[in-house]
Order: C-alpha cells, then sequence, then structure tokens
C-alpha cells in the first residue's frame, strides 16, 4: 500500500478565496493509499518546502501530491524537494488547482472551486498510486563536433568549440573554406576588407590543433543519434596528395587548360588543375576531373612533370570515411537564385546585366579586374551603373515570397564602392522598400545616398535591353509617378537568395524538417533559434534563411555554445518520460517505427546462439526518445507504453473521474 | 484447375521450394472445404479449389499458428481476396514476401452456404465481396492457377452491406445506437472474430491486456461495445472485407456494417484501400499534412 | 392535462440542476498552456471540466475516450496544438488521422457527436478555450445526461 502525503497549498488567498483547502486536506485523508494532508498557505516558499520535507521522513511518505498551482509553474520545484528529501522526484505529482480551478471559478462560497480540486486532487492521488520511480536516462556523449559548411558561419562554430577544447571536424565540399564571404569585396557597414577579416579565421581553422578540415568532402549518410552519431564522409579524390603538395603553383601555372572560374561567378577563367582563390584554405589544388584532358584522355600530365614534390596523382580515388561524433553543426549556406528566372532583365542574356556577388568580384582587389570596375562586355568603365533590388524577393509570381535581407545594405554598399572608384559615375537604385534595419546600417544608406550620390528611385524595373553598347532600363518611379528610361553601362541585380541545391536530401539524411523554400527548420523561431528538432544537430547561417555576416557569425558561436553545452560532461542526462517496449508482446509490426516523429524506435533482432534469428522485436532508443506517446496510441497490442505517462496512469486517472 | 494446381503443389513440394502447402481439401462428408496442410508430394491430390473454398487461409502464415510455421517454408493457396490480407501481413512485417509462395487462384466468386451449392455458380448465391471484386485475377502472386476472368466491378461497390450501412447513416444516432446495442448484446465475446481475422495476430490481444485492463472482459454490454468499437478501430485501414469476422461470428453480429464503414471512411479520408501495396504503410500509421476534417474546432 | 405539466416540469428542473461531466485529453503544450493562461488571466469558465494531461494528442488513445464514457462522463474534450505547432513536430497529424476514423465510427455507432468534441487550441488561446468549455457545458447540459453509456449494464 502506498503512502502518500496530499499538501494542499492557499497560494495566499490566491487559492484559499475559492477553495476551501482544509475542506480539500480532510476529504483526501480518507483515501486509502493517503496517510498524511496538509494546507498551508505557501507550498512553494521555504517553510513550505521544509515542511514537506519533514512530512516525507515523519510519516515515511513514498509518494507526495502538491495540490498548487499549475505544474509547468513548480513540478520541478516540489520534484526537487521530493528528492532531496529521499523520494523519487517522479514519485511527486502536482494537481493544478490554481490556473485551472481558483482562478477561474470566482465562486466566492468557494462550493465550485472546492468540488472540482477534490476531483482534480483524488485523480492525481489515484495517478500517482500507478507512478514508478524513474531515473534520469543517462546517455554517453561523444565530445567530437562534426561542421558542415565551411562558410564564415561554420568557420566561426568550428573556431569556438575548437577553443573550448573540444575536437571538430569541419567538412567543406568545395576545394577551400571561406563559403560566399570570401567572395566579398567589402562589408557593411564598416566596410572592412571582407579577405581582411576573414582570411585570419581561415587560416586559424586550418592551424587550430582541435580542427580537422576536410575540404572537397561531403556529408552521405549520418546514423545514430544526439552524443552519438555516426556519419560518413566522402573524401572526394583531388588528385593531388596532400601530404606532398607545397602549394607552389607551378602546376596551375603550366596547365594548358581552361574553365570558367566557379568563385568568380564566370568572370575569369581558372585552369583545370586550380584553386578557387588565392588565399584559398588549404592551399592545395584540385583536378577538375571531367574536364582534364590526362585524366578523362590519357593524354597531357602536364602538372605532374612539373611538380616538384611529385603531388600529382592520377590513380587517386574517392575516400570514404566513417567518423563518430557527438553533435552536429549544420551550416551550409547560401545560393543565389539561378538565372533563368529574370528573363526581363536580360540576366544571362546582357553581358552587362551582372549579379550582385559578380559585382563583388569586380569590386575586389583581388577579382578579376584587380578592383577596378570594368564592364564584362567591353572592359570599359562604366559611367553610369543601374542597381535592381528585389530581383526575385518578394514577388511570389515570379521568384519567392520572403525578403531576401541583405540586399538593401549591399546595393548601398555597392553604391559606394562605385563612386569611390569611378568618381563621376552615376548609380541608380530602383527598390521596393529600403530595408536598414541593424545597427549602423540606416546611417549607412543615408551615406550611400546623401554622400555618395547615389539616385534611389522607388519602383520596379518592366524592362531591360541593349541598345548600341549601352544597356536600357525601363521602369516605374513610383513617387514622382513618372515612367523612367535610364541608359546605363551597366545593370546591378540584387538576386534572391536561396537555399542550396540539394537543401532537402541533406535534411533528409539528418532527419531535421526544411520549409517550402527547403531552408531549415529552427526548434523554435524566438526561443530555440539554432536548434533542431533532431537533438543534437544545430544550425548556423543562411541555410536558416537570408542573413547578414554578423547574423551568420552570431549563429556560428550560438550553435557553438549548444555544442559545448552538450559535451560538458561524459554523460548527457536526458528526461526519463520515454517510450519502452514489451519485449513479450511487440508484435514487430513496426506501427511504432512508422509513426514515430523521431525515428527513435529500431528494429532489433532477437538471435539464438547459432545466429539465427528467432523474434524481431522494436526497441526504444532512450536517446533519441522525446516522449510524445504517439507510438503508444499506435500500437494495438499496448506492447509500448510512455513512462510517466503510463497506461495504467492514465486509466487510474481517467477512473477517478 | 484442380489438376494444375495439384502439379504445382507437387513440384514445389517436390523440388523443396515449399515444405507445406497450405490449401484446401473436402471434409470427410465430402459437403464442405476445409484448410488442409500438405507436406508430402504423394498427398497433393486431396488438394481442391471451387467455390466452397470460402476460408481466408492467410491466418495460418501469422504468429498465431506457429505450429504451422514451424513445419517450414509454406505454399499458400489463396484467392485475390485472401491475397489481400498477405499484402497487409507483409506491409506490416509478419510475413517475408520471400519466405512465402502464393500460388494464386483464379476466382469467379464463393459460396457460404454448402446448402446453396450445387455445382453451379449463380450471383444470387456469392456474398457482396464477390460481387464487387476486383481481385478475380489474383494481384500479387508466384503462380496463377486458372484462366484469366474478365470482370469489372461496379464503380461503387454495391450489395447488401453497402445499403445497409446508407439504412443506418440514415437514420438517427438513438437510432443507430439502439440498433448496435441490439447488435452487441448478442456477443458472448467468444473472439471468433479475432481468431478467424489474419490481421489479429497480436501476440497478446488488448482484451487479454490486464493491467489495466481497458476492456472488460465479462459479457456484458458495456465490455461489449468496447470491445467491438475497439477492434473495428484497429482493424481501420487494415481490414480488407473477406468478411471471415461475421462468417465466424456465431452470434451473427453484423462485423462487416463496421468494419466496411471504415473502410469507406479511410477510402474517403485518406484515399486509401488496404490490401493491394505491400510496399505501402497502412493509413492509420501515417499521415498527411493535408488531411481534412470538418470536426476538430 | 395537470399530470402533463408536471412530468414537463420535472424534466426541467432536472435539465436545470443537471451538472455534467466533462473529461478534457489536452496535450501538455498548447492546451494546457491554453488552459493555463485563461487562469493566469482571471478568466472565468463552466467548472464542469476535469483535465488529464498528456505529452501529446499523439499519446491519445480511443481507449481513453471510450473509457471516460464508460466511467460516466457526459461529453469528453480532446484537443492539442494546432497543426504545424505541435511540441514534437507530427504527434497532432497523428491523432488528427485517428480521430477522423476514430470520429466516424462513434458517429456510425451511434453516440452523439456533441458528446465527443475536438478542437486546437494553441497556449496563447485561452479565450478560445474558456469559450470551448462554456460552450460544450452548455451544449451537453441541454443534451442532458449520457444515457446511453449510463444504462449500459455492466
Amino acid at each position: 500500500m502506498s503512502r502518500i502525503g496530499v499538501f494542499i497549498c492557499q497560494c495566499g488567498t490566491n487559492i484559499a478565496d475559492t477553495v476551501d483547502t482544509e475542506k480539500v486536506a480532510e476529504e483526501m485523508k480518507k483515501i486509502p493509499g493517503v496517510v498524511h494532508t496538509q494546507d498551508y498557505k505557501f507550498m512553494c516558499s521555504s517553510p513550505g518546502q521544509k515542511m514537506l520535507k519533514e512530512a516525507v521522513k515523519k510519516h515515511r511518505l513514498d509518494g507526495m501530491i502538491v495540490s498548487a498551482c499549475s505544474p509547468h509553474m513548480h513540478e520541478k520545484t516540489f520534484r526537487r524537494a521530493c528528492e532531496s528529501a529521499g523520494i523519487n522526484p517522479y514519485m511527486c505529482e502536482i494537481a493544478n488547482i490554481r490556473e485551472q480551478c481558483s482562478w477561474v471559478h470566482h465562486d466566492k462560497t468557494k462550493e465550485t472551486g472546492t468540488v472540482k480540486s477534490l476531483d482534480l486532487t483524488r485523480m492525481t492521488i489515484e495517478r500517482l498510486k500507478k507512478n514508478q520511480p524513474l531515473k534520469p536516462n543517462k546517455i554517453p556523449v561523444n565530445k567530437r563536433a562534426l561542421i558542415i559548411g565551411g562558410g564564415i558561419a561554420g568557420i566561426q562554430a568550428a573556431l569556438d568549440i575548437a577553443d573550448g577544447g573540444r575536437e571538430v571536424l569541419l567538412v567543406e565540399k568545395t576545394p577551400s573554406i571561406g563559403g560566399n564571404m570570401a567572395k566579398l569585396s567589402e562589408t557593411f557597414p564598416t566596410m572592412d576588407c571582407s579577405q581582411c577579416i576573414l582570411t585570419p579565421k581561415m587560416v586559424e581553422a586550418e592551424l587550430h590543433e582541435n580542427i580537422t578540415l576536410m575540404t572537397y568532402s561531403e556529408v552521405e549518410k549520418i546514423e545514430g543519434f544526439i552524443g552519438n552519431f555516426r556519419v560518413t564522409i566522402r573524401k572526394k579524390a583531388r588528385y593531388v596528395n596532400e601530404e606532398l603538395c607545397t602549394g607552389c603553383g607551378d602546376c596551375w601555372d603550366k596547365c594548358p587548360f581552361k574553365q570558367d572560374s566557379e568563385f568568380e561567378h564566370g568572370l575569369k577563367k581558372r585552369k583545370v588543375i586550380y584553386t578557387p582563390f588565392p588565399q584559398s584554405v588549404p592551399n592545395i589544388p584540385v583536378i577538375d576531373a571531367p574536364n582534364c584532358a590526362m585524366l578523362q584522355k590519357g593524354k597531357c600530365g602536364v602538372c605532374a612533370k612539373v611538380c616538384g614534390p611529385k603531388a600529382v596523382d592520377f590513380e587517386q580515388k574517392d575516400i570514404v570515411v566513417e567518423e563518430k561524433v557527438g553533435a552536429i553543426v549544420v551550416a551550409t549556406g547560401y545560393d543565389l537564385m539561378p538565372n533563368e528566372h529574370f528573363g526581363e532583365y536580360g540576366y544571362g542574356r546582357i553581358k552587362d546585366v551582372i549579379n550582385g556577388l559578380q559585382f563583388e568580384r569586380l569590386a575586389s582587389s583581388s577579382g578579376p579586374t584587380g578592383g577596378k570596375i570594368l564592364r564584362p562586355s567591353d572592359g570599359k568603365e562604366p559611367q553610369s551603373i543601374v542597381f535592381i533590388q528585389c530581383a526575385g524577393s518578394r514577388d511570389e509570381k515570379k521568384g519567392v515570397s520572403y525578403c531576401s535581407k541583405i540586399c538593401c545594405m549591399y546595393t548601398a554598399k555597392h553604391t559606394m564602392l562605385y563612386r569611390h572608384k569611378v568618381h563621376d559615375g552615376q548609380s541608380y537604385v530602383f527598390y521596393m522598400d529600403i530595408r536598414s534595419g541593424g545597427k549602423r546600417y540606416e546611417e549607412f544608406v543615408r551615406g550611400a545616398i546623401e554622400k555618395d550620390g547615389a539616385m534611389y528611385l522607388r519602383g520596379r524595373v518592366s524592362r531591360v535591353y541593349e541598345k548600341d553598347g549601352k544597356v536600357i532600363v525601363q521602369g516605374a518611379d513610383t513617387l514622382s509617378d513618372s515612367q523612367v528610361e535610364i541608359e546605363a553601362d551597366m545593370v546591378v541585380l540584387a538576386t534572391a537568395l536561396v537555399s542550396r541545391p540539394g537543401a532537402d536530401t541533406l535534411a533528409q539524411k539528418l532527419g531535421i524538417g526544411y520549409d517550402k523554400h527547403k531552408f531549415y527548420n529552427e526548434y523554435h523561431p524566438k526561443l530555440k533559434p539554432v536548434e533542431t528538432v533532431t537533438a543534437g544537430i544545430f544550425l548556423a547561417g543562411t541555410c536558416l534563411g537570408p542573413m547578414d555576416v554578423p547574423e551568420s557569425v552570431a549563429q556560428g558561436s550560438a550553435a557553438a555554445s549548444k555544442v559545448l553545452v552538450l559535451t560538458s560532461s561524459d554523460e548527457m542526462i536526458k528526461d526519463p518520460t520515454t517510450a519502452i517496449v514489451n519485449d513479450f508482446t511487440c508484435n514487430a509490426c513496426w506501427d511504432c517505427v512508422v509513426a514515430c516523429p523521431y525515428s527513435a524506435i529500431e528494429k532489433t533482432d532477437i538471435k539464438d546462439r547459432e545466429g539465427n534469428v528467432i523474434r524481431r522485436l522494436a526497441h526504444v532508443n532512450d536517446g533519441v526518445c522525446t516522449g510524445c506517446g504517439t507510438c503508444v496510441a499506435a500500437c494495438r497490442s499496448k506492447a509500448i507504453d510512455l513512462k510517466g505517462y503510463t497506461d495504467e496512469q492514465v486509466y487510474a486517472a481517467i477512473n477517478a473521474f | 484447375m484442380e489438376k494444375a494446381l495439384r502439379e504445382k503443389a507437387r513440384e514445389l513440394l517436390t523440388t523443396g521450394e515449399a515444405n507445406v502447402i497450405i490449401g484446401y481439401e473436402w471434409n470427410r462428408r465430402k459437403t464442405r472445404a476445409t484448410p488442409a496442410f500438405i507436406t508430402k508430394a504423394d498427398e497433393v491430390d486431396r488438394l481442391i479449389f471451387n467455390p466452397l473454398c470460402v476460408n481466408n487461409l492467410s491466418i495460418y502464415l501469422t504468429r498465431k499458428n506457429k505450429d504451422i510455421l514451424r513445419m517450414g517454408k509454406p505454399a499458400i493457396v489463396a484467392k485475390g481476396c485472401d491475397i489481400k490480407n498477405i499484402v497487409v501481413l507483409i506491409s506490416e512485417g509478419q510475413v517475408k514476401r520471400e519466405d512465402v509462395v502464393i500460388i494464386g487462384m483464379s476466382c469467379n466468386g464463393v459460396v457460404y452456404k454448402q446448402g446453396l451449392w450445387k455445382g453451379e455458380l449463380r450471383p444470387e448465391i456469392m456474398p457482396v465481396k464477390c460481387h464487387n471484386c476486383d481481385v478475380r485475377n489474383p494481384h500479387l502472386t508466384d503462380f496463377v492457377i486458372g484462366d484469366h476472368i474478365d470482370f469489372t466491378p461496379p464503380e461503387t461497390p454495391r450489395g447488401m452491406v453497402f445499403d445497409k450501412i446508407a439504412a443506418l447513416d440514415a437514420k438517427t444516432p438513438g437510432e443507430r445506437w439502439s440498433f448496435w446495442l441490439e447488435e452487441f448484446s448478442r456477443c458472448i465475446k467468444c473472439y471468433a472474430c479475432r481468431q478467424a481475422c489474419s490481421l489479429c495476430y497480436c501476440e497478446r490481444c488488448i482484451t487479454e491486456k490486464n493491467v489495466p485492463q481497458w476492456i472488460e472482459t465479462s459479457a456484458h454490454q458495456r465490455g461489449n461495445i468496447a470491445w467491438n468499437l475497439v477492434r473495428a478501430m484497429h482493424l481501420a485501414g487494415r481490414c480488407t472485407f473477406c468478411g471471415e469476422c461475421e462468417r465466424s461470428c456465431p452470434a451473427n453480429i453484423k462485423l462487416n456494417l463496421v468494419n466496411q464503414k471504415l473502410v469507406l471512411t479511410v477510402k474517403d479520408a485518406f484515399d486509401f484501400k488496404s490490401g493491394y501495396d505491400e510496399k505501402i504503410h497502412p493509413p492509420m500509421i501515417v499521415f498527411s499534412p493535408d488531411d481534412t476534417e470538418n470536426f476538430i474546432k | 392535462m395537470s399530470q402533463e405539466n408536471t412530468e414537463e416540469t420535472q424534466a426541467t428542473e432536472t435539465t436545470e440542476t443537471f451538472e455534467p461531466k466533462i473529461m478534457a485529453f489536452v496535450c501538455n503544450w498548447c492546451t494546457y498552456a491554453g488552459a493555463d493562461l485563461a487562469g493566469t488571466s482571471r478568466m472565468e469558465y463552466r467548472p464542469n471540466v476535469r483535465i488529464i494531461k498528456l505529452p501529446c494528442t499523439g499519446r491519445i488513445d480511443p481507449l481513453f475516450i471510450i473509457k471516460a464514457f464508460e466511467n460516466g462522463a457526459d461529453g469528453v474534450l480532446v484537443s492539442g496544438c494546432h497543426p504545424g505547432d505541435c511540441h514534437y513536430t507530427a504527434g497532432n497529424y497523428h491523432a488528427k488521422r485517428r480521430w477522423i476514423a476514430f470520429r466516424s465510427l462513434m458517429e456510425f455507432t451511434g453516440i452523439d457527436t456533441r458528446r465527443l468534441q475536438f478542437s486546437w487550441i494553441s497556449a496563447s488561446e485561452a479565450l478560445k478555450w474558456v469559450d470551448l468549455i462554456n460552450n460544450v457545458t452548455d451544449e451537453i447540459k441541454a443534451l442532458g445526461p449520457f444515457m446511453d453509456f449510463k444504462n449500459l449494464k455492466g
């Protein structure tokens, strides 16, 4: 027989005004199994809690009901008190007689509130009789972290985690880390040179003793769960031995074949053996296999001949490795919306219509023009440039519904860079609204307009076409209510930021959610901005949606702090409210396996001594299970139950109703 | 047809492709077809196939019949309607496709009452399921015995069960309640419905779980209603309308009505018909964000 | 004539004094929190509902509902997070499917569906909770005790 103590809180007058707590205490004493009842002014106060603990000892209680405020308020408090008095904290249950009784039934005769409090307390007592002491689940935690994506968000996360003393595996798809930020010329609103602030971080990531870089590599498979992930990574063949290569550059100097440079967005050629940009980390080239004459036809091999340390290796193959990590940060970044969306703006058709990142390259001192703003078509300095904002953004019909967030700022920056480099050049900006929320952002845009003479026109562009070596832009200026036609030398489109191609496939591998634009879903948009529904997997940067560099860096650090918390001890303590399978009655129909929103249930084989499978069973992985109970309702034979919310507990509560 | 079936059975047993043939044979008085389990090649001539072969033999593939599972790899003689149940069993991991040889039988319909069978199959003597059958040519098989049958079932299913459902739907809740109260009051909790159903394969049936005892086991009205409602719910999205539960019910409770009602509900709400694709999960354990209803406030 | 009148008066009286018992199965994260908010905001509603808190609507088994009726509930209420808001991402979608089938079954069996109500109530929809409880209570009060189940012989 259980020995239950029932404590009824008056909450000052909050409960006592409409509930006769003394009567509740008296009545509850009559229930079998209840050995002690008491009402008190403030159960949550320290005298109240002291009273609880003393009662536990005095009456040798093995369970406790506190009829008080919502469990969302003080369940933890009372369970902790229980624990310190020597009872299992899960043997303490709260009957909510404040939020769901005294505060919503204002009957001053106390009749209504008392009747309901009696019911609620009785139901909770009957439920408690079926409670089982629960122990928190302890999950071993592998302290290594995997970062997917070596842009600024990923680099920041890697550095913070590594500085925190944990090993980091930084996996980057392209031959070098740096991401989109490496392409930028200057950054708003301070006009720092992007390379100048990013390169030191890239080098630090390369040299950090806790960071292992895996560039030109892709994550293929993710198994396991929080603290215990197994990740399969494909290291694509570089055809260059990383151990031997010194990065001297003789190979790419001598390579006779050229291709459009991805890094320069087609504004420049690169060799077939190449590093994406001069500051690449690691400074080790890769061979663009599909375009290499040696690899395709067996003719050439110049790079191998000129290579001093004999690092070029045409026989190299992809290597697939499995790594174990405890946490994963996804920082896969963004892409720009592809050309085909902008037919009316002539993008891809007219050479002098370029996108924002191409303009960054033109303005960059390490770019294809050495920092001079020159037209791609004839290399002349443009005397006027039209910037078109919201190219694809905020346009559900032709592009995407959302605002790409950074374009207002970078366009203002572009007009400034242009004016600083071409002093008599005139820039025009077609915009919908100027969105310059952010520290010193509004002042920055004002500067572009007032100091650097950018001409802002509020309206959309209807057509862009070529005429006599000029790019003619026709559009509306809604503020003066007139049609404008500008004969420009160049047009820059602030194209929408979109998710990476294949973002959805990666999400499916990781088991995380994504929205219709294939940006990843945070667990909670306000309170858990870098977590995902899959425990142990965190997000940072523009894979979540458009954001600027400071935000990406902040998210990288935020994700890193989450990883550091997770890896701060060898074991992770998890709430014991998880599902459990009854091995004797499981039908192995896998309904629970299919229904589980977290893939927390596995199919396991029971084998005999010879290794023959004699039975198959569902098995809940406590590390992954979050305790929603969907599996329990799905199980026809009730071979699965949810600790803390067992069928017996619910049944007892219903029966006491 | 029987000749071809016996030849196939002989071949399977001789080559060892199957260790036991689960099929039909005559009872001693040759009045009824009864399940047969044939393990020896020289006994295959016992096998028969005719419209009296009504039993859904798929129950012998489930964990309920461990003694039969122990006989080795089975080859099962199955009509299209029986195969639907095998499909569900495969999709629920109870049978592996490669672990069973399915001898599909072309079928023009069955006859429940032996008395009506005079050697000629007439529509009047066939149950509703046969009139609406879209698997007279069995759909998931290793071999098909019998000729191809040209038969197109009516677009919207017809027959007494469907008329009765429509009639009940048209009544007031009170009238429906009285109807079911009367039906379920006859239940004697013999669980024949469960025993005959190959989809009721639970290691331990919910009604046998006594901690807590959700369903009262005595054959009183409260327990009877709970049992029959819960069984119907457990078959939602799974029941193939083979009709074995109603056929086996000694109290003649109209179980086909509840089960078919839920078959229709599942079809309407989730566009799902069970028993056709063994690779698809039953609908009650998956969802679509686009599921629509009109009652959640 | 007078006898008829007396009967009518008695009937009205029982309806007026009848206080229905309503059992509510709600999820911990949305509806339970919404009900809490109604308290924090000192709203007032009918006192007839008794809540059983579950982690998620996905945990709610039709068995609970049948058992509640067997135990004399005059009405049962089931409520959780709005679709898309589930704390466990998808429990409520699973629940919705189950309810669609189960409600159809209950309806077919002749159980008055006004006695079994479903709703989505978020943690901020205290007012919706209050309105729901009031409406359901009044509706079930008007229907009278759920004799269908209470009369069942056990």
